[in-house]
C-alpha cells in the first residue's frame, strides 16, 4: 500500500490484505507438506529423491500451464491428456521419417491444431467447453490408437539417439526435462504480466462482458488460451515421448485431471481472470510432492488416490471460503 | 392510526464503506397505501430487502404485530405474509401460469396412495381463484414466458394473494406500464386496500404517489427525512425533501455554443437516427423497456448488425465495440458489474481499452500507463487513492468515475452513459455530473440515458424522448423544457 490510506478506507484495506496473505496458502502448504514428509522420512530430502520430483513433475507441470491459460480465460480443457498422447505419437512417427526437429515440430504444431479446434467448437459453436473437450477428449484418443494402430511407436528401432538423451543429460546438473518447464514458466509469465494479450487475457476472463465492452475481442483471446493448452500438452507429449522412449497411444491419461487440480491448487479462480502460472506450478508440486511423499511412506496407492482427492476438495472449499464475503 | 402490521425501527445497515441505512424507521398499518420515496442510492431498496428480509439490519428491529421478528430469507418473510414484489419480477418462464401462481406452495397430493406429486386439479382450482380476484383470466396453462411484462406482474401479485399475503410491498410497479395497465394496478391496489392488506409502494413517479398514498416516507442518503400524511402530500413537497431543498436546477449550465457533429447516424427501430455535437450533454429520456439502453449499445457497435453513420464527419462502420473504441467513443453500461473486472486494479481497469496505445508492439509501457493513472485518479478524485487496489473494493460512485477514467484514457471524444448515477450517493452523484460537464465543455459529446426525468433536465442541453426503440421527440432549452413537456414527449400521462 503506497498511500495512506484515506478516511472510511480501513475496512476495504483489511480485506485486501487477508486476501493477500490467503494467496500464499498454496505455497504455505507446500512448505508444511515437505517439511512434514521429510521429518517422517529421511529419504525424501535426498539427492535421488529430489531429482525424481522434479522430473515427474516436468512433464505435467507444461500440461497445467497449459490448463492455467485456459482456466483464466473462464474455460475449461479435458481433452490435454488424449493430446499428450496424440502429439507423442505423432511426433516419434515423423522422427522417424524425418528427423528430431521435424517431429517435435509436428508434434507440437499437433497440440496446436487440436487446441485451435477446442477453441473454435467452445466460441463459434458455443458448446460448454466441459462438454466440448470432453468430445474432443474421447475423439483424440480414439484417433490416437487408430493412428498408432494400437501399438507403440516405433515398434522397431528406436527414435534417434540425441533425442533420447535429451531425457537423460543435464545441464548444470539439472535434468534438461526440468528447464523445459522452467524457461516456459519465465516466459510465458512475462506474456501473462507484461503483455497486451496477457492484461487482456485477464480481463476476458475476469469479466467478459466488461472486457468485450472495453473493445476486446473476447471470442478470439478464448480461443487463444486453448491453442496455448494445446501447444503446451504437444509440448509435454514430445517430452513423455523421450521419457519414454517410443509415442504411447496409451500415455498421458488423466493428466487433464492432475493439471486441473494443480491448477486448482494454486489457488486460480475456476470461472477465470484470477491465477498465476508459478502459483499452478506449486500446485504440480503439491500434486507431486504428496505422491511421493506417500509412496515413501509406503502408503497403499489406492488410499493415496483418496488423499489426493480430499486435498483437492480441501483446496477448493479453502478458496470459496476466501471468495466468501 | 391504527397498530402497524410491519414496521422497520431504527435500523441501520452498512455495506463495506458506504452507510446505506442510518436509523431508519418505517411503519406500515394494515389498509394503508404506504409510499417511499428517494433519489437512487438513498437507501429505498435497501430498507425494502431489510423488511422483505433479503438482508438483514446490523442494528435496530423489524417488528411483526409488535413482536419482534428475525427473517431469516426471502422465503422466510413470504411464509409469514410479507410479499415483495420487485422490478425484475420472479416468473419460471417454462411453468404455466398456474404453476407460476402457486409457485413455493404446490399442493401435493398422494398419487396411487404413496407416490406424492402436486394436485392439479387444486392447484389450477387455488390459482384461478387468485387470478379471478384480480380480475385476471389468463389460460392457465400457459406457458409464463409468453405473457406481457404487466401481465407477468399480475401472477407476482396473484402468488401474494394465493398466499394470504397481508404486505404487499411493490417496488417500482408502474416501471414498465402503459397507462392502461397502471390504470389497472391502481383499481387492484384499491381492492387489496380495502381487504386490509398493507401495501408499501416505491415510485419515481411522484404523482402516482400523491394520487394512491395514504401515507409518505421520504428517504434521503440513508435516513429518514419526513413521513407525511395524505393532506399533506405534493409533488414540489416531495421533491423538496428528496433532494433536501437544493433542487437539482442548480446544476443546469448556461450551454456554451454547440460545436461540430460527432456522432451520427440510424438506430436499428429510427432510420432518422440521431446527431450528437462538440460540447453538448444530450438527455436519452424514456420508459423501462423502451429500448434506451439498446440503442446506446448500438451506437457503441453491440449490434444487431453493425452500427453506421458518421463519427467526426467520417463515416465509420461498427461492427464490434473494438471498431466504436477505436473511431473515439465510449459506453458506460447501465450495469457498471458488465463495465468493470472486478477482481482486477483500478489501473488495470482503467488502461483496459488503451492498452493498444500503450503496447503498440504488445509490451506494455507500464511506467506511461502509471503517469497517466496517477493524473486520472487525481483529477477524478478516485478514491481511495491506491490504483494497485482490485476495483471490487471501492464505492459504486468511485467505481463509476473509474469507468469515466477507463474513458477518458481512451482519449473519446464520445461518452453513450447509461443511468451513470443508478445506486451511487449524491456527493458522487454530483461530482461525477460535474465530470460529465467539463468533458463536453472541453470538446465532448456526451449521450445521457436516464429514467430520472429531473436529473435529465437538470444536466442536459436537450433531451430525446424515446419510445419502442423510436425517437418520438425533442426538447430543447428554447422550447418548454420541465417534467410535463418531458411526459408529453414520451406519451405517458403518468
Amino acid at each position: 500500500m503506497r498511500d495512506v490510506p484515506v478516511a472510511g478506507a480501513a475496512p476495504a484495506s483489511l480485506r485486501a490484505k487477508r486476501i493477500d496473505w490467503a494467496g500464499h496458502i498454496p505455497l504455505a502448504t507446500l512448505v508444511v507438506l515437505c517439511l512434514v514428509i521429510s521429518l517422517l522420512t529421511d529419504r525424501f530430502l535426498t539427492t535421488l529423491n529430489v531429482t525424481n520430483v522434479l522430473v515427474q513433475a516436468a512433464v505435467i507441470a507444461v500440461v497445467a500451464m497449459g490448463m492455467t491459460f485456459v482456466i483464466l480465460g473462464g474455460g475449461f480443457d479435458l481433452s490435454v491428456g488424449s493430446t499428450v498422447a496424440m502429439t507423442g505419437c505423432v511426433a516419434a512417427a515423423v522422427m522417424m521419417e524425418a528427423g528430431i526437429l521435424a517431429g517435435v515440430v509436428a508434434g507440437v504444431a499437433t497440440g496446436a491444431l487440436i487446441g485451435l479446434a477446442n477453441g473454435l467448437i467452445v466460441t463459434v459453436l458455443k458448446v460448454n467447453p466441459f462438454i466440448a473437450t470432453l468430445g474432443t477428449m474421447v475423439i483424440v484418443r480414439g484417433a490416437v490408437f487408430l493412428f498408432a494402430d494400437s501399438q507403440q511407436i516405433p515398434i522397431e528401432g528406436t527414435l534417434p539417439r540425441p533425442f533420447l538423451d535429451f531425457a537423460v543429460d543435464r545441464f548444470l546438473g539439472i535434468h534438461d526435462l526440468v528447464w523445459v518447464p522452467a524457461i516456459l514458466l519465465v516466459a510465458l509469465s512475462w506474456v501473462l504480466a507484461k503483455t497486451r494479450y496477457g492484461r487482456n487475457l485477464y480481463a476476458t476472463g475476469g469479466n467478459r462482458e466488461a472486457a468485450y465492452l472495453s473493445g476486446i475481442r473476447v471470442g478470439r483471446m478464448v480461443a487463444s488460451t486453448y491453442v496455448w493448452c494445446g501447444a503446451l500438452a504437444g509440448v509435454a507429449g514430445v517430452m513423455l515421448c523421450a521419457r519414454l522412449q517410443s509415442g504411447q497411444p496409451t500415455s498421458g491419461e488423466f493428466y487433464e485431471l492432475t493439471a486441473i487440480a494443480a491448477v486448482v491448487l494454486g489457488g486460480a479462480a475456476l470461472h477465470g481472470g484470477e491465477g498465476k502460472l508459478y502459483k499452478t506450478v506449486i500446485g504440480v508440486f503439491i500434486m507431486v510432492v504428496l505422491g511421493n511423499g506417500l509412496n515413501l511412506l509406503n502408503v497403499d496407492s489406492h488410499w493415496q488416490r483418496v488423499a489426493v482427492g480430499l486435498v483437492i476438495i480441501a483446496a477448493a472449499a479453502v478458496d470459496q471460503l476466501r471468495h466468501r464475503r | 392510526m391504527t397498530e402497524p402490521i410491519l414496521a422497520a425501527e431504527d435500523v441501520s445497515k452498512r455495506f463495506g464503506a458506504t452507510r446505506a441505512l442510518d436509523q431508519a424507521s418505517f411503519a406500515l398499518a394494515p389498509g394503508e397505501v404506504h409510499g417511499l420515496v428517494g433519489e437512487n442510492g438513498a437507501g429505498k431498496s435497501t430498507l425494502l430487502k431489510i423488511l422483505g428480509g433479503v438482508h438483514q439490519a446490523d442494528s435496530g428491529a423489524v417488528r411483526m404485530g409488535g413482536a419482534a421478528l428475525r427473517l431469516k430469507g426471502p422465503s422466510d418473510a413470504y411464509r409469514r405474509g410479507i410479499a415483495v414484489i420487485q422490478q425484475e419480477l420472479h416468473i419460471a418462464p417454462a411453468l404455466s401460469v398456474a404453476e407460476n401462481v402457486m409457485l413455493g406452495h404446490l399442493p401435493g397430493t398422494r398419487a396411487l396412495r404413496f407416490l406424492p406429486v402436486v394436485d392439479r386439479r387444486a392447484m389450477v382450482e387455488s390459482a384461478r381463484d387468485a387470478l379471478a380476484a384480480l380480475d385476471f383470466h389468463p389460460d392457465l396453462e400457459r406457458p409464463a414466458g409468453s405473457l406481457s411484462h404487466a401481465e407477468r406482474q399480475l401472477i407476482a401479485i396473484a402468488r401474494a394473494v394465493s398466499r394470504k399475503a397481508r404486505v404487499l410491498i411493490l417496488d417500482e410497479p408502474t416501471a414498465a406500464l402503459e397507462h392502461a395497465e397502471v390504470e389497472r394496478l391502481f383499481g387492484l391496489i384499491a381492492t387489496l386496500k380495502t381487504q386490509g392488506t398493507a401495501i408499501a409502494y416505491v415510485s419515481h413517479r411522484l404523482d402516482e404517489i400523491v394520487a394512491i398514498a395514504d401515507r409518505c416516507t421520504v428517504v434521503r442518503d440513508g435516513r429518514v427525512v419526513a413521513t407525511l400524511a395524505r393532506g399533506e402530500l405534493g409533488v414540489a413537497r416531495l421533491v423538496e425533501l428528496m433532494t433536501g431543498g437544493a433542487l437539482a436546477h442548480g446544476g443546469a449550465t448556461a450551454a456554451g455554443e454547440r460545436g461540430e457533429p460527432l456522432l451520427a447516424g440510424p438506430l436499428p427501430g429510427d432510420p432518422e437516427g440521431l446527431r450528437l455535437h462538440s460540447r453538448e450533454v444530450v438527455g436519452l429520456a424514456g420508459l423501462l423497456g423502451s429500448g434506451t439502453s439498446q440503442a446506446l449499445r448500438y451506437l457503441f457497435g453491440c449490434g444487431p448488425g453493425a452500427a453506421r453513420g458518421a463519427v467526426r464527419g467520417r463515416v465509420r462502420v461498427r461492427r464490434h465495440p473494438r471498431d466504436a473504441v477505436r473511431a473515439g467513443i465510449g459506453f458506460a453500461p447501465g450495469e457498471r458489474a458488465t463495465a468493470l473486472v472486478p477482481g482486477l486494479s483500478v489501473r488495470d481497469n482503467i488502461a483496459l481499452p488503451s492498452l493498444a496505445r500503450f503496447a503498440p508492439l504488445g509490451r506494455c509501457d507500464d511506467a506511461a500507463i502509471d503517469r497517466m493513472v496517477r493524473a486520472l485518479v487525481d483529477a477524478l478524485d478516485i478514491r481511495p487513492r491506491d490504483p494497485s487496489r482490485p476495483v471490487r473494493t471501492l464505492s459504486g460512485g468511485n467505481q463509476q468515475k473509474v469507468i469515466l477514467a477507463k474513458w477518458l484514457a481512451a482519449e473519446t471524444h464520445t461518452l453513450l452513459l447509461d443511468e451513470p448515477t443508478h445506486g451511487i450517493d449524491v456527493a458522487a452523484k454530483a461530482q461525477l455530473l460535474r465530470l460529465i460537464r467539463e468533458f463536453a465543455a472541453r470538446g465532448g459529446a456526451v449521450l445521457l440515458a436516464s429514467s430520472e426525468t429531473r436529473e435529465l433536465l437538470a444536466h442536459c442541453d436537450r433531451i430525446l424522448a424515446m419510445r419502442r426503440g423510436a425517437l418520438v421527440g425533442e426538447l430543447g432549452r428554447a422550447g418548454p423544457f420541465d417534467e410535463h413537456a418531458l411526459r408529453d414527449a414520451l406519451g405517458s400521462e403518468l
